[in-house]
């Protein structure tokens, strides 16, 4: 999930309201030692579930939506080939298996026999080759266009009989399932003839049907008769209604009027009472991007200084409420299989920050950082830990709107300053991570680091058919990032849900805050 | 009386063109792009340009503001370019929730503050006067936001005595809905008690040392009489333009309040579009909120005159 505007939007009036907000809570909020309901035993079926979310800064539309709520609402209708589960695993969906031949160029996926959508077509590779050709054609604006990238183009989709589809790739790709899976979040599966305005035109073959939708209010759904999972879904009914405030939202739930939050923020909920928070890990992150073409971080050693001022761990606290996992200055976060195993964690290091300011012949370091609302407690952290070792930061807050307005390829905020925070939604695979952010022809590459050796090891990586040779790879990347610090990466987020345990059960955090309330059922 | 009507009523208009421009103008150097808020940061620059284009967006801004003044005074006021629905019913939803948690505010605090002024005066600077002046001072200088709060965690959350949201279920009745907006409506009277209060108070302090109401007293009429004849009207009509001023804050200057209690109402709606530089909806907004303010502060004029004996007459004060 990109960054959610909406987020900025919530801290115009976030002032006085929060911390007092929370010591109130916790006043009031004593845990009762009910037990929890009970997790195990066969699923109820029946009851309603509603659910708070902000509201979508747009029209709710599959194709070119990109904020959490809008994408959470589509997935309560519609389905993807392959679904990502809260471990970041793919489970087979629409797709019931699929084969890589050609050195990972050529992939066949099988459609699951039987699938209907809910106005009654059956599901088949023609509405699979137009899903995905819409996402490929130019004039529809899909941000699926970034995550496919230099791998899947235009014509690349072709069918092979009604339940075979067959992906030929511009260039070899080994986790292109991950492309076609939630984790390209666009990538539903709609009808060949969908022409837009979804919220008018809600088929889908997902567990619920979209009854009435409201930009202002919210949206009603009821079950799918004619969902493919047998017996599933076990509720009737979900209504999920719009917030503009996330303490608003917190206030609904703790007073019993929300069931669960589809987009929940760690660190303005507690649980306590009926209350439970759901955890997982994430791949989603705050960068710390310096410049390292221009002065002060055109040196290596005032990058790894910076780098070496952080404590992480009092990080993850201050702006994660502890539930992150802490990062290591490149990009592979722990839960991509590939994660490099044997890189030492950098750690708080006063003396070495002297000793590479020193080497650097900067000894009073002092930029300034540049960031937009969501990231002002990382900012404000960042500029307290960094002081504490001489190193002066002057803050620089820009409206979101500002801060990614401008022309991406002269002069927008967050791909030019000299140091900025941009955080980054989850992501399936490192690879879209590396791609755009460090590589010498990234579309996202605000430190302007150039390094062939990178570029070559990201190829071999997505090219290589074993899992050996990826680690082997993976471990060329994140060396060389650890060492040169084009970003420094202090913390990958953990994603939390909120829910009411007395009432329903089945409602787990997902790593990109996704919903699959396919299994969730009353208590 | 009517001159003065048809004068300020034929002035509207102009002033709605002005409110026009200058939010066009104001839009403009916004910073941020409505196509990169639609299409979201991972939009390439060729896609959102495509947008713009689209949209309309990259026609010169004379041409723009003329094509949309035609079309809105002509009746269509377009569709928001972020939500994609027709700004004519997004605006007149929001405008009516707004109207109904203000009247419902509104409601409440006339009589309150009313009370609370003349007793206020009654009593002035003894001390149950000025135990309320400076509650009401205090609770004006507390930001809706903390009063909101306070009531939603002891009322809402700990008492469960009524809901969180302001928002009834689609649907509901009407008392229903009122009982939803109990919460939001107290936080609203409680920040503008003290302000209308004061007013109220001056005038009333004014009336009781006023030669009339001496005379009245002299001439043996009971206290009750005297302040139900005399004090009470004339401390009254002063807190018409008051009123007149929290009426037209109650309209729009509730954003904080919406967001908190979660209501759909009109102030958010401005802020959202004014931050998406969502312009068709901004520009509808604010020529709606313009007309209202423009008409209560011309029935504050009116009700002033009706009321105030010596502007009713022309007598020179």
């Amino acid at each position: 999930m990109p960054h959610d505007s909406l987020l900025s939007r919530r801290q115009v009036f976030a002032g006085a309201g929060g911390l007092g907000l929370l010591a109130l809570l916790a006043a009031c909020g004593v845990d009762d030692g009910a037990p929890d309901a009970a997790a195990s035993g066969p699923a109820k079926q029946g009851g309603t579930l509603r659910a708070g979310t902000t509201a979508p800064p747009t029209a709710v539309e599959p194709v070119t939506m990109y904020d959490g709520s809008s994408i959470a609402l589509v997935q309560l209708v519609a389905d993807y080939l392959i679904w990502l589960d809260d471990k970041y695993q793919l489970v087979p969906r629409l797709a019931e298996k699929w084969t890589a031949e050609d050195g990972n160029k050529r992939w066949t996926f099988t459609l699951r026999p039987g699938v209907t959508f809910s106005d009654g077509t059956p599901l088949d590779a023609t509405a699979v080759k137009a899903s995905f050709d819409r996402l490929l054609d130019p004039k529809n604006k899909s941000a699926a266009l970034s995550a496919f990238g230099d791998v899947l183009k235009p014509g690349g989709v072709t069918t092979k009989d009604p339940q075979t589809v067959v992906f030929t790739l511009a260039r070899a790709f080994s986790d292109f399932p991950y492309l076609v899976s939630a984790g390209n979040y666009n990538a539903v599966i709609l009808k060949a003839d969908y022409a837009g305005d979804f919220t008018k035109n809600p088929i889908g073959t997902g567990p619920f049907l979209l009854t009435d939708y409201n930009p202002s209010t919210g949206a009603t759904f009821t079950r799918n008769p004619k969902y493919w999972q047998p017996g599933k879904p076990y509720l009737d009914g979900v209504n999920v209604r719009f917030y503009a405030d996330s303490q608003a939202e917190q206030l609904a739930l703790q007073s019993g009027e929300l069931d669960a939050l589809i987009l929940t923020e760690a660190s303005v909920i507690q649980a306590a009472g009926d209350i439970a928070l759901d955890e997982a890990a994430s791949t989603g992150m705050t960068a710390l991007t310096l410049r390292v073409d221009r002065a002060p971080f055109d040196k290596k050693e005032v990058r790894q200084a910076v780098a070496y001022a952080l404590d992480r761990p009092s990080v993850n606290e201050a702006v994660n409420d502890g539930i992150g996992q802490l990062g290591n200055d490149h990009l592979y976060a722990p839960l991509f299989p590939s994660a490099p195993k044997d890189l030492a964690q950098r750690k708080k290091d006063p003396a070495k920050v002297k000793e590479l300011l020193a080497a650097a012949g900067v000894p009073n370091l002092k930029f300034a950082l540049t960031f937009d609302p969501p990231n002002k407690d990382y900012a404000l952290v960042i500029q307290a830990q960094l002081k504490e070792v001489g190193i002066t930061v002057d803050l620089d807050q820009r409206t979101s709107a500002a801060f990614y307005g401008g022309n991406q390829e002269t002069d927008t905020p967050w791909l030019f300053t000299t140091a900025n925070l941009v955080g980054w939604a989850g992501r399936a695979v490192p690879s879209q991570f590396v791609s755009p952010m460090v590589t010498s022809t990234g579309v996202w590459n605000g430190s302007k680091y150039r390094n062939p050796a990178v570029d070559q090891a990201l190829t071999a990586y997505d090219a290589a058919t074993d899992d050996a040779e990826r680690q082997k790879q993976a471990a060329i990347i994140a060396d060389a990032l650890h060492e040169d610090v084009p970003v420094v990466l202090s913390l990958w987020n953990g994603a939390v849900r909120a829910y009411n345990k007395r009432k329903f059960r089945g409602i787990t955090a997902h790593p990109s805050s996704y919903v699959d309330f396919s299994a969730v059922s009353s208590v | 009386m009517r001159h003065l009507l048809l004068r300020r009523l034929a002035a509207i208009p102009l002033t709605l063109v002005v409110i026009s421009v200058l939010v066009f103008l104001a839009t403009e150097v916004l910073p941020g792009d409505v196509a990169r808020q639609i299409l979201g940061r991972e939009a390439s620059d060729a896609t959102v340009a495509a947008l713009r284009q689209e949209l309309g967006l990259d026609r010169a801004l004379p041409v723009r503001y003329w094509d949309w003044l035609v079309s809105f005074v002509t009746g269509d006021w377009g569709t928001s370019y972020t939500l994609k629905v027709p700004v004519r019913d997004l605006v007149f939803e929001r405008l009516g929730a707004s109207l109904l948690l203000a009247a419902f505010a509104f409601v409440l605090l006339v009589p309150v503050a009313l009370t609370w002024g003349v007793v206020s005066g009654l009593y002035h600077d003894r001390p149950l006067d000025r135990f309320l002046s400076v509650t009401g001072l205090a609770l004006a200088a507390t930001p809706e936001f903390v009063t909101g709060v306070v009531l939603l965690v002891v009322f809402a959350v700990t008492l469960r005595w009524f809901p969180a949201g302001a928002q009834a279920p689609p649907g509901a009745s009407l008392s229903l809905r009122l009982e939803h907006l109990v919460l939001p409506a107290v936080s609203l009277v409680l920040l503008c008690l003290g302000y209308v209060a004061r007013h109220v108070r001056a005038s009333t302090v004014a009336s009781v040392r006023s030669p009339y109401v001496r005379a009245a007293e002299l001439r043996g009429a009971s206290r009750v009489a005297v302040v139900r004849r005399h004090v009470l009207r004339n401390s009254t009509v002063p807190a018409t333009s008051a009123l007149g001023v929290q009426a037209q804050f109650l309209l729009g200057g509730l954003v904080s309040v919406e967001l908190l209690f979660n209501y759909p109402g009109i102030g958010a709606l401005l802020l959202n579009a004014a931050l998406d530089k969502d312009l068709p909806t901004l520009q509808a907004a604010a020529m709606v909120l313009g007309l209202l303010y423009l008409l209560i502060s011309l029935g504050v004029d009116v009700a002033y005159r009706l009321l105030d004996p010596r502007l009713r007459l022309g007598v020179a004060a």
